[in-house]
């Protein structure tokens, strides 16, 4: 029996799939299992109420729009207020692109239509006609031995922050969150949003232990120490990217 | 033919296609390209009068295509089919350019001339109109690379266009939910194909616990109408299966031609034994080219060819014809043709989306000869840029063969999508792609005898392999 364990919610995994979100999970697994701690996913779909004391980590990705519009639905009158409990208290949620957006306010389309997100975050989204696609580089200060994240990025929505909430990192290649400010992501509490795909966390090994030390510091205690693990399959993914970054 | 013009772009398109075979180039798009610029209405002018079938859908196309091929070559047919991959309008194009030469060839060998025509789902909606197909396969809806697509609705869309523009008989694929949706307002002129329920397995995982918590992704778990999740009898792979929802009735329909085979027998070896039943009719024959994927082809271009006998009035093809006729198919070169080296072999299958690579991988893993995988990743345009549609895919639940490999502009993608299957790193050797040749020399050598390495490249890094294999091992190139 390992002494620690955590367990892992996937939002929505049947809906939202697109563009490799499940090596998100996969990454949890992975890292966490190299410290012999023991992960447990439960997949938490449409109608299913979120129970938010029994979950360490949750995950929320992105789909396509019509994926998406029946998730909101759900995330807004089912699982709505658990959700915004559980980030007011502290839990870790790691939120990718559409699932970035759907924990805003609203997500404003191009013909001025506004809809209701969940509020959880204090940003909103504005749909715009192109596309910003293409491999990403951020800078993301609360990562300390190495700062660089590694992405792409597949999103028309442009996402503005408000006071609350910082961003995650700072555009160093790509748009980001909306092409002008040059932020990328959202951080609030133990929340962690990003529009980057990749999938995110395998190329950023030290996102996955900074996310994976947050969930374990809340569960066992501030003074949790996340063991150092190799990485040297990642640093090469992580070279690949850096030498071919034009 | 009809205008002036329309003979002038045949005259031009033909001069194209024969320099550029002169100067040793692949000639599958360009003549076509400048035929339509000449005539617009070129492939409608050409197309005038022909037998034409058409195969779209996402995955499948191919294979599917060359199984009708072979089917009716087999039966008495000249068939003039458009290049693997020149599935546009000027691929299409291309092939009426040569028209003189298969109607002058039909007719030397007294065969009559039939198209079957591979087309992209985003051109059919351009290009069926001017073809006025007899037949129109639709093989099924996964997603592929979605920054070009955008969405699966939006290519199923354009089918649904295509389809209006013709009076074709339409075979749509019983067991995908989004592809059977296309009959509605069609229903007097479609037909469905299928799997048999009795044949049908949950996916074939092995690691069920797994793959249940953390499910490969599926494109369709709901009903579109009304969102309701389906609910499913049984399952072939992905989405397909007898799905039915609750709240607008909508399910699986019966399919007048369906395939039957034991569903405790591996498909990952040839052989496999089918029973095609229709209405008046069971017939025996055996799935020519391994894998799950490949029976949903298979029963496809059985019904093509079987409908596409009936509108003609042809009686050699008959349901006993088209089953030995599929039996023999033979394999091409890139999708599961084995090539023998001493005691060994290698076959490739190109790999393009996330159901392409899983049912690759699940054929891989059950096949008795599996001597080691090769997987290459590029990420050139024509491939997608994002590579990300690999994590999308279930390597966890799959037994992979001891001996990995991985290469490609890509290959440290593909490398730690591999290390985070749980592979175990002494497993699997790597190279950048300017050592990819050579690393696939390395793993031929160490191949057991007897076995076969498996190679699982997406498109352009497909391109580069098959360049060194065609010049090492002097093989035929099938894409001329
Ligand atoms: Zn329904």
């Amino acid at each position: 029996m390992s002494k620690y364990s955590l367990r892992i919610c996937h939002l929505y995994p049947d809906l939202l799939n697109l563009y490799g979100d499940r090596g998100n999970i996969l990454a949890f697994t992975f890292r966490a299992g190299l410290r012999d701690i023991e992960t447990e996913v439960v997949a938490l779909s449409m109608g299913q109420p979120f129970e938010k004391d029994q979950y360490d980590i949750v995950f929320f990705g992105g789909g396509q729009d019509a994926e998406q519009n029946m998730v909101r639905r759900d995330l807004v009158s089912v699982k709505g207020p658990a959700v915004r409990e559980a980030v007011e208290e502290g839990r870790v949620f790691l939120c990718i692109c559409g699932g970035y957006q759907m924990m805003g306010h609203y997500y404003q389309e191009q013909n001025g239509n506004k809809i209701d997100c969940l509020g959880a975050l204090d940003i909103y989204t504005e749909g715009k006609k192109d596309r910003f696609i293409g491999n990403t580089e951020y800078h993301c200060d609360l990562l300390v031995n190495d700062p660089v994240i590694y992405g792409f990025e597949n999103h028309s929505g442009r996402t503005y922050l408000g006071d609350s909430v910082r961003p995650l990192a700072k555009v160093v290649s790509g748009k980001g969150n909306n092409g002008e400010d040059g932020t990328e992501g959202a951080v609030y509490k133990n929340v962690i949003a990003s529009y980057s795909h990749g999938s995110l966390l395998p190329k950023n090994p030290e996102l996955t232990d900074h996310i994976l030390t947050l969930a374990l510091g809340r569960k066992y205690g501030e003074d949790f120490v996340l063991e150092p693990a190799d990485k040297t399959f990642e640093e090469i993914a992580r070279k690949e990217m850096k030498s071919c970054k034009k | 033919m009809g205008s002036f013009r329309v003979g002038f772009a045949f005259v031009v398109a033909g001069g194209i296609r024969f320099s550029l075979r002169l100067l040793g180039k692949g000639a599958t798009a360009l003549p076509g390209k400048v035929a339509i610029k000449i005539a617009p209405r070129f492939i409608w002018e050409m197309a005038d009068g022909r037998d034409i079938i058409t195969i779209t859908g996402t995955n499948g196309k191919t294979t599917t295509t060359h199984m009708i091929s072979e089917i009716l070559r087999n039966s008495g047919y000249y068939v003039a089919t458009n290049v693997s991959g020149a599935n546009l309008a000027s691929g299409i194009a291309t092939t009426f350019a040569q028209e003189r030469r298969h109607i002058k060839r039909a007719k030397r060998k007294g065969l009559k001339l039939v198209y079957v025509l591979e087309i992209d789902e985003a051109a059919f909606a351009k290009v069926a109109g001017d073809l006025s197909p007899k037949v129109c396969v639709v093989t099924n809806l996964f997603r592929d690379q979605l920054d070009r697509f955008g969405e699966l609705l939006y290519t199923r869309d354009c089918i649904e266009k295509g389809l209006d523009l013709t009076d074709a008989k339409i075979l749509l694929n019983a067991d995908d939910s989004m592809i059977a949706a296309l009959r509605k307002n069609r229903e007097a002129r479609t037909l469905f194909y299928g799997v048999d329920e009795q044949s049908m397995t949950q996916n074939n995982v092995t690691n069920v616990a797994m793959a249940k918590a953390l499910p490969a992704s599926s494109d369709a778990e709901y009903c579109l109408s009304c969102k309701r999740k389906y609910d499913y009898g049984a399952r072939s792979f992905g989405h397909f299966g007898t799905y039915s929802c609750e709240t607008c009735g909508d399910s699986r329909q019966n399919p007048q031609i369906s395939v039957y085979f034991d569903p405790s027998m591996s498909s990952s070896d040839p052989g496999l034994p089918l029973t095609f039943q229709g209405k008046g009719f069971s017939v025996e024959g055996v799935l020519p080219i391994p894998g799950s994927h490949n029976i949903y082809n298979a029963v496809s271009a059985f019904a093509a060819c079987s409908t596409f006998g009936d509108i003609v009035g042809d009686s050699d093809l008959s349901p006993e014809h088209v089953a030995l006729a599929l039996s023999q198919v033979q394999p091409a070169f890139g999708r599961m043709e084995k090539i023998q080296v001493g005691d060994k072999s290698f076959c490739i299958l190109l790999v393009k989306n996330p159901v392409g690579l899983d049912r690759a991988l699940s054929m891989v893993a059950s096949a008795s000869d599996a001597g080691g995988i090769y997987l290459l990743l590029n990420s050139n345009i024509a491939d997608g840029t994002d590579v990300s549609w690999i994590w999308d895919v279930d390597f966890e639940s799959k037994t992979l063969p001891d001996q990995l490999y991985c290469s490609g502009e890509r290959y440290a993608d593909m490398l730690l999508r591999l290390v985070y299957s749980g592979a175990g790193t002494d497993r699997i050797r790597y190279a950048a792609m300017p050592e990819a040749f050579k690393m696939f020399e390395d793993a031929l050598d160490a191949c057991a005898p007897g076995k076969c390495l498996y190679i699982l490249p997406n498109y352009t890094s497909m391109l580069a392999l098959r360049e060194f294999l065609v010049r090492k091992y002097r093989l035929k190139d099938f894409w001329r």
